[in-house]
Parts: C-alpha cells; structure tokens; sequence
C-alpha cells in the first residue's frame, strides 16, 4: 500500500526523475543551436527539486516499507548532488558547443545520473543502493563518452564501463552473501538479525568485504583507482568535473549509510583493511600526482588523494563515540572539496582550447600576469586542496584529522599530514606555472564559467572565515542508525 | 576598552586597507603605490607605538582581545589575542622593519609592484598574527599564512634560482608545520581548549605525552629559526630573495620561530624543556660555529650574511634554553639585535647589488674611497654584527653567554665557552668581508664610479643607526618590557625542574 | 535433494571464472562476456538460497525473486550501454581489444 507519506519521502528524486524523462521529449524540438534552452530547463528543473529537498529537510521518515528513508544525512546529500549538478550544467553550457558535442541529452543524462544519487543517499534496503548505484553509473559511463569522434573519450568511456560493471558485480556478489548470511535486503531487517546473533557470520564478513571493494572502485580508493586517471583524463572537462565531485560523493553516502548501519559489528575485521586502504590511498594518489604534467590527470591522482582523507577519518566506522565527528567531518570535507574541485575544473575548461589541448602546466604560463584574478582564484583553490589556512580545505582537513586522532589512528594522521607536504609540491607547480613563468596564455573565457570560479573562490575563502554555518548544517545532517 | 576597537586587532589588520586601496589602483600607478604600502606600514608602526604606550610589562595579558570564533567538536577556537614581554619587542621589530624594508624597494622593484606591495602588507598582517594570537589554532592559521606571501615575494621577484628557493622554502616550514597541527589538535583534544593560557594553567592533562608533544612543536619552530641541521632551505632562499624580502626574513620571520619555543615549547611542556635543553643547546652551538665557519668561506656576501643568521639565531637558541632569567632576556634581545644588525646588513647588500648587480666580493675592494658614507654606516653595522662593545649586539650575545655560562640546566660551562669561539669566528669572517670590500685601493674600473647612497637610502639606514646605538649603550629600557615576562616564564620551568629531580 | 552449499559453491566458482576471465581477456567483448558471467553466478546464489530460506520459513518470501529479476534487467541495460560503447570505439579504432585501445597515458 502506497501512502502519501512514501511519495513525500522520495519526491525530490521524483521529480528530478520525470523531468528528466520529459526533458527528453521537449529537447526534439529544440534546435540544435539553441540547445541553451535544454541546459536552462535541467537547471530549473533541480532547482525546483533542491526546493523541495530543503522544504522536507529536517524530517526523518522511513518510507515505502522501509526501502529508502529521509533523515538529515541524505537531505545534505541531496543538496550537494543537486548544486552539484547546477554547476555542470553551467560549466557544460559553453564547453560542449565549443567541442561540438551539444546534444540535449547531455543534460537530461545528468539528470538522470543525479537522480541515482540522489536515491543512493536515501536507500535503505541493498536493492535499492543496488539499483541506485546503477542508475547514477550508466548515464554516466555514456556522459563519459558523450565526445563520439574523440577516441580518449571512447577510451575513457570504455574503461569506465568495464571497470563499472566489474565493480558492480563485486557490490551483487556482496548483497547476495548478506542476504545469504541474514536472508534480509533491508536495513532493518538485517540489523535485526545480526543483533539477534543468528546471521552467518564468515558470509557477512565476505558479503561485507566485497561491498568495500565495490564501493571502494566508486570512490576510488587505493587499490581500486586505476581507472580513475585514464576516465578523467578522457572525459568531457564538466563531466570529469561532476564525476570528481558529485560520484564521489555519492560513492561515500553509499559506504557511510551502508557500514554504520550495518556491519559496526565487523569493525573488528574491517578496520585494519580500511586502514591500509586509506594509508595507500593518500600515499599514491599524492606520489604519483607528483609527476604529473597533464593538469587533469593530476587533478584526477589529487581526487584519489582526497578520497584517502576522508576514508582516514571513516576508519573509526565501528566505534561509537566517535562516528557523530566522521559522518560530520566527511559531510564538511565533501563541502569544502566539491567548492574547491568544481573551481579547479572550471579554470581546466578555460584553458582548454581543443578537446583534451591545452590542459598541460605548460599551458599555465602567464595566467597571474595577464589574468590576475583569475590566476588568484586558481590560487586558492590550489591552497585549499594543500589544505593551507584561511581556505576551506584547512577547516576541512583539520576536522578529518581531528577526528582521526580522536579515535587514535595517530599514525594514519601522520601519514596524511606527510603525504598533505608532498600534496604542497604538485600543487605549488601549478602556482609556479601561473604566476613564476612568463607566458602568453590563450583563454575561452565564458561568463557562466567565469561566475562558477568566482563564487567557488569567494565562497572557499568567505566561508573559511565563518566556518561554523557548513560545520552546523553538517553536524545536524545526522544519519539515521539502527 | 573605551575605543571601540581593540588596538591590537586594529594594528594586525590596518595593512589590509593599505592593499584594499592598492587593489584599485592602475598598474602604472607605481609610486602611488609605494606610497600606499609606505604610508600604510607608518600607520601600522604608529599603532604599535601606542600599544607600547598602553603596554604594562608586569600584567601578562595586555589589551587581551577574546572573541569566541567557533566551535568545532565541542572545543571553542577562538581570536584570542594578546601582548606581553615576550612579543612587545617582536611586534615592534615587525612594524619597525617594514616600513624600512619598503622604502628599501623604491628603486629595486619595477615590475609588478602592486603585488609586491599586496604581498608585502599581507606578510606583516601574518608576522604580527603570530606573534599577538594566543589560541593555538588561530597561531597555526596565521604561522601558516606568512608562507604563502613570503613564497610569493621570493618566487616571483627573486633571483635567478628563485622558484627553487621559494618551493623549498615553502615545503620546508610546511613540513614542520604540520606536526605541530597533529599536536595542537592532540592537545585540543586532550584538554578541551586550544588556548595558550587555559593549556598552560591544565598542563597536567598532557603530561604524559609531553616530550613527544615538544618535539613535535620543536620541530616546526627549529625549521623556521633554523636549528642545525634543519637550516638548509635558509641559505638558498635568502640568496634569492628580494632585498626586502630578505630583510623581513632574518628580521622578523627567523624570529617566528624562536618566539614559538618561547611561548609555547617552554611553558607548556617545561619538563620536556629541561630534559630537551642539553640537545637544544648542543645543536645551537653546532649551528654557531657551522654558520661561522661556513661563513668564512663564502665569497657572495649575501650568502656570508645568510649563514652568519644561521650562527646568530645559534645564540638566540643558546640562551633560551640556558632556561635562566639572564639567557632568556639575552635571547629575546639578541632576536631584536639580529633584526637590526642582519637586516641592516642585507639593505647594505642591496643598495651595493642595484649598483653593480654582483654580490661577489672579489668584485669590489676600496669602496670606501668611492663611496664614504656607505663605507661608514657599512662599518658602523658590521661591528654592532660581531658584537662590538658599544653597540647592540655585545649586549644580547654577552647576557646569552652570561646566562648559558651559569645555567643550572645545562650544568656545565663549557656549552658558553665554546659558544665564545663563535663571536671570535664572527669577527673573522665579517671583518675579512668588510677589509675585502671596502679597504685597500680601487682594483676595478667600474667601481670608481660608483655613486654614494642618496637621500632616500640614508633615510632607510638612519633608524637602524640610531637603534644600533641605543641598545649598545643604554639597554635598559628594553630589558625593563621584557624582564617581568621572563622571569614568570623562567619560574614556571624551574618549578617543573625541581619536580624532575 | 542437492544441499545448499552445493549451490552456493556453484555461484563462487562462476563468479571467480568470470572474474579471472574479466582480469585476463583483452577483448572487450569477452570482458563483457566475463562480467555478465559473475551477475549470472550472483543471481544463481540468490535464488538457491531463497529457495531454501522459504522453505526453512514454511512460506514464500518476495524478495529474493525481485532481486533476481532486478539483476537481470539491470544486466541488460548493462549490455545495452556496454555494446553500444564498445560500437562506438571500434567504429574510431577499428578494433575492440583493450591493450590497442591506449591513447590515455601518465
């Protein structure tokens, strides 16, 4: 029986959902060149939606027999997704007329890919984050691939997929040993039985290890990250930008909801693995960053470093006193970096000339001396990814730590603050290219671009400074536990 | 406060409007904009005159601001800020030096001169930051903020091997820094506070873990004074600093880092300290007679200033951990002669470099003759460097090694004895600099036709002149601000060492 | 009557040759292949044990037979946008063999 109260509890995913669907069918009667109408109608569309995700904020309901649940958690989420979403649809506006590559359903795929996260964050039963994960996923293996002619998007896109599909079998396997060892799909269900004590417990374990390697390709965690640097690179500049952002978000809302609910039981087996996961993590992602001279790839070895910090702060999942400070401190991390990242990509989208061209340090040359502001605003950004203070990636970096020493994985700490110097290094090379060489660059300055680094810049160092309005709404973005 | 605004808070952040201002300036509005940063920085120093004036040396919290910022976790950071003896002097070097070190880039800065000023006024926004905030995580955030523009001021207006020199010196002090983060934010957790006061009066919640704590605090200040053997990064990026930059660097930022031992290392974790202070000052006496020695060998006479601030910063380090009233006062003193004297030095090096562009020494000789009144004030501050009686530096070096030589801590006087060698090392390499370059006949052709300083040159010299003097013949005004301040801070190690033995 | 881990063992066999074959095969196609193989050996494993776990419980239980059936349709969409990319390189590159396929390097 579907009750009102149901549809309340997923209606933002609802109408971003069927907009999207109806967006399809107006897009064949927008003309080619005026394919703006099409990005205009998706960006009004998940306003409407982020309208009504703040209007149910606040509640916490269970809905449709406990499959998905509205609590504060997926709330911030969604705002996140759909802001996120917002600024791709606006980074996307000029860069794909400039590829060649306008085609309405560009936007409407977003759409769809957002809607799947947005379902990630609520799902409260393995099925739905099940299908969620491949509703955020598929559009976006073919957003990946959306430049047809160029062959490193097909590549990208090609890889993409593979992987994804790899990786969604292990997140199945690992569903079915849970359902195996509990014969439960809903959260509720299987929490109840694991405190009853009558679930196998070597088939949880596994079932549970094999959701972490799923999850772990969707946030790309060390091991699992080889894909990223090829995808990134490959991809349309927005589309990378949304991916570094928005899917890992989601891939984190997925591993959160999914391991505090359910296996705190099992922190005893899955600390140590995650504590080696989010050491190798921070370790390579900033290693192998160092060497790199295509900005993207370097952007995208710099994703998988931030994906280690907030894995360091997440391997305390099991212990209680300090699980409120993780949630809290990932929600604010992922706040601070998405600000950073999308103003990062933002600046790789002006400086691309041709599809994948331009996007070396090389092309940096000149940037401070002939577009000071915008060379300050790359400046912060790169400062705030070091995590230097007076930006927001400090306050976030610094809660992570927190929160990690707090639950004493001082080493894990060390790791991160050492790995965060040699961060400095790659980061620092991109400021150098700016503003150290002389250079005459050749910029595709768009308005809607511009506003997008703007307000990133403006809002990673106004906010440092009044840190406490993210830092509240992400403490009081509470997590519905068992 | 019946001004409204606290004078610290306003001298801390008046620079800011100098860079508002400069930021709505025309690129080719140069001199305006000197004139912006100059008339700013005087501001600045004006407003630390008055706090001097308003400043009571006996009171530990002078004209304390305490504005709750957030909280994060429960515990409340907060701008938490405050003038004692330990930092009047500090803060008075800063807005002393930077206006001089301004006026010094009239003529040496051409290209880009707003960001320069921009950065310049942001860098004593941070320097004053740290030497005023008495919360450890505002500390951190403003010790962290001066990189950003010294690496700027370095990286683009240095040398020719300045992106090195700025990296290096970027990733050098953010590499200490960062475990100085690990424990403040231990401590934070540990005593539910991050302020200086709070942490200090609850020092037993920590105590367990205090020599790990110092290190990692001792680490972060060591790079930044530098401490043998972690001075590598000094050398390179003095060289290719900007003349101004240089003079803000061995003025004030050195000094950061041994303020941070002062106010934090010694009274947080005073039985650390006791136990640490034999390998402190082994490591500073290395660094004495390591920077003389290497000193003596250089033939830039940048470079010879450069490691002759590794030896100098050696007996600051000497006398703060001698851990007795007289070290400590030296110590602080020998901070604000170091300022002078080595600043003073690097604009002599400066004006002669806008000259000729070598900093070679076998380039010049006989300068004297060409140009005598720099040969006098040159003279004048190479003896006050090597301490000569009569001037600044005797005073701070000979209550440093008074202090070291009868410290109950370091329990030996051999640690003053050798230190003595360094002042006789000193002399030697500053004196063969000053008889290589300025005595003798004019051996090249170029230099006999060099120009003496001007006007606006002698004006940058005459208030470091007049300070040299001062403190080489009546010091006693200094040591009144800073003695009180030394002597609770020397109490409370004491206390802590006699709970040791 | 076959025991349940007979079914269980089947699924893990399946799922490890479709992963060995993933990891190994170079031909996109036969990846593919490989990858639908391990959702194959998933779905094996769910209806075993929710035929067994009914019959435990004496009444029959929705839920492992909705999740098969959400498997399998997601599988197909899977194939759907997987050949369709697959098209897409090999009407760029002329072949469907990953190691050929490297125009993306660090």
């Amino acid at each position: 029986m579907t009750r009102m109260i149901d549809i309340y509890s997923i209606l933002p995913v609802m109408i971003v959902a069927g907009w999207a669907l109806l967006l399809l069918v107006v897009d064949l009667w927008i003309p080619r060149h005026r394919k703006g109408i099409t990005a205009l109608l998706a960006a009004i569309g998940l306003a409407i939606a982020l309208g009504f995700v703040l209007a149910s904020s606040g509640n916490t309901i269970l809905g449709f027999n406990q499959m998905v649940v509205l609590d504060g958690f997926s709330s911030f989420m969604q705002v996140l997704f759909l802001v996120s979403g917002m600024v791709a649809v606006a980074l996307a506006y000029d860069y794909i007329q400039r590829m060649n590559i306008n085609h309405g359903e560009f936007y409407v795929l977003m759409m769809f890919s957002i809607a799947g996260m947005m379902l990630m964050s609520q799902a409260y039963n393995l099925l739905m984050v099940f299908l969620a994960l491949e509703l955020l996923s598929i559009p976006l293996y073919v957003l990946t691939g959306f430049a047809r002619t160029r062959l490193e998007s097909e590549e990208a896109s090609l890889k993409y997929f593979l992987l994804g599909a790899f990786a969604s079998g292990f997140v199945l396997y690992g569903t079915a040993l849970i359902f195996s060892a509990t014969g439960q799909l809903d959260f509720v269900g299987i929490a109840a039985v694991v405190t009853a004590g009558s679930a196998n417990s070597v088939l949880f374990l596994i079932g549970a290890a094999l959701l972490l390697v799923g999850f772990g390709f969707k946030i790309a965690a060390v091991p699992f990250q080889m894909w990223t640097p090829d995808v990134y690179q490959g991809a349309p500049t927005p589309v990378t930008a949304f991916m570094s952002v928005a899917v890992k978000a989601a891939g984190f809302a997925a591993l959160m909801r999914v391991f505090l609910v359910l296996f705190p039981s099992l922190s005893e087996h899955l600390t140590p693995i995650l504590w080696v996961m989010a050491a190798l993590t921070m370790i390579v992602g900033n290693i192998v960053a160092l060497a790199q001279n295509n900005i993207k790839r370097m952007l995208a070895y710099s994703a998988i470093a931030h994906a280690g910090y907030i894995l360091m702060a997440f391997v305390a999942f099991g212990n209680g006193e300090v699980v409120g400070n993780t949630v809290a401190a990932t929600l604010f991390y992922l706040v601070a970096y998405g600000l950073t990242s999308f103003g990062a990509w933002a600046l790789v989208i002006v400086i691309e000339r041709e599809y994948g061209k331009g996007i070396l340090l090389d092309d940096l040359a000149g940037i401070g001396k002939h577009y000071p502001w915008l060379g300050v605003a790359m400046l912060v950004f790169m400062l705030s990814f070091a995590g230097v203070p007076l930006t927001m990636g400090f306050w976030g970096k610094f809660y992570l730590f927190r929160t990690a020493v707090q639950a004493g994985y001082i080493g894990l700490a060390i790791i991160g603050l050492l790995t965060s110097v040699a961060s400095a290094y790659y980061y620092l090379r991109v400021v150098v290219y700016m503003f150290m060489k002389p250079g005459e660059p050749k910029l595709q300055i768009n308005p809607w671009v511009s506003l997008v680094i703007g307000v990133a810049a403006l809002a990673v160092l106004l906010l440092s400074l009044i840190p406490w309005t993210i830092l509240e709404l992400a403490s009081r973005a509470v997590l519905l536990l068992q | 406060m019946e001004f409204g605004i606290n004078p610290l808070v306003l001298m801390t952040f008046f620079p800011l409007v100098g860079v508002l201002v400069l930021v709505f300036l025309a690129p080719q509005q140069k001199n305006a904009m000197r004139w912006t940063a100059l008339g700013t920085s005087l501001v600045t120093f004006a407003i630390s005159l008055w706090v001097l004036f308003l400043f009571d040396p006996n009171k530990a919290d002078n004209l304390l601001v305490q504005i709750p910022w957030f909280r994060l976790a429960g515990v409340p950071i907060q701008i938490l800020m405050g003038v004692d003896g330990l930092s009047i002097l500090m803060v008075l070097l800063t807005t002393f030096l930077t206006p001089i070190a301004i006026l010094s880039t009239w003529k040496a800065v051409e290209e880009q001169v707003k960001g320069f000023m921009i950065f310049f006024l942001l860098l004593e926004v941070g320097m004053l930051g740290v030497f005023l905030a008495l919360d450890l995580v505002l500390f951190y955030i403003f010790w962290e903020f001066t990189l950003i523009p010294m690496y700027f001021l370095i990286g683009v207006w240095g040398g020719k091997n300045r992106i090195y020199a700025a990296v290096k010196f970027f990733l050098f002090t953010m590499a200490g820094s960062v475990l100085m983060l690990l424990a403040i934010l231990y401590l934070g957790l540990q005593a539910g506070s991050f302020s200086q006061p709070e942490l200090v009066a609850n020092r037993s919640l920590f105590a367990g873990s205090q020599l790990l704590l110092f290190l990692a605090f001792a680490i972060a200040f060591a790079i930044k004074v530098p401490v043998f053997p972690l001075h590598t990064w000094l050398p390179d990026a003095h060289v290719e600093a900007p003349t101004a930059g240089s003079v803000i660097l061995a003025g004030v930022l050195l000094k950061m880092g041994a303020y941070g031992f002062l106010r934090f290392n010694l009274p947080l974790f005073p039985q650390a300290s006791v136990q640490a202070a034999p390998v402190m000052a082994v490591l500073a006496i290395i660094g004495i007679l390591y920077g003389g020695a290497v000193a003596f060998a250089q033939k830039d006479i940048k470079k010879l200033v450069a490691y002759s601030s590794v030896a100098h910063l050696g007996f600051v380090m000497l006398g703060i951990f001698a851990l007795n009233p007289e070290g400590l006062s030296g110590g602080i003193l020998q901070m604000v002669n170091h300022g002078i004297s080595t600043g003073a030095l690097f604009l002599l090096v400066g004006m002669i470099y806008e000259r000729r562009h070598t900093r070679e020494m076998s380039e010049y000789g006989g300068l004297w003759k060409a140009m005598p009144i720099f040969g006098g004030i040159s003279l004048v501050v190479v003896l006050s460097s090597m301490g000569l009686p009569g001037l600044n530096g005797f005073v701070g070096e000979f209550t440093i090694l008074l202090g070291a030589f009868g410290s109950k801590v370091l329990g030996s006087p051999w640690f003053a004895g050798i230190a003595t060698l360094g002042v006789i090392l000193a002399a030697a390499y500053l004196l063969k600099m000053f008889e290589k370059t300025f005595l003798g006949p004019i051996t090249k052709e170029e230099n006999k036709s060099l120009k003496d300083l001007n006007l606006r040159e002698i004006i940058t010299m005459v208030p470091l002149l007049v300070l040299i003097f001062w403190l080489g013949i009546y010091p006693q005004p200094f040591f009144n601000l800073i003695n009180p301040a030394v002597e609770q801070l020397v109490q409370l190690v004491q206390s802590a060492a006699l709970v040791l033995h | 009557m076959i025991p349940l881990s007979w079914y269980l063992i089947l699924a893990a066999v399946l799922f490890s040759v479709g992963m060995f074959g993933a990891i190994s095969r170079k031909n996109a196609v036969a990846v593919l292949i490989s990858i639908e193989l391990m959702l194959n050996a998933v779905n094996i494993n769910i209806l075993a044990f929710w035929h067994y776990h009914s019959q435990s419980l004496g009444y029959t239980e929705i839920n492992g037979l909705v999740f098969a059936a959400v498997v399998i349709i997601a599988a197909a969409a899977e194939v759907a946008i997987g050949l369709a990319i697959i098209i897409a390189v090999y009407r760029l590159r002329k072949t469907v063999v990953a190691s050929d396929i490297n125009v993306l390097k660090g």
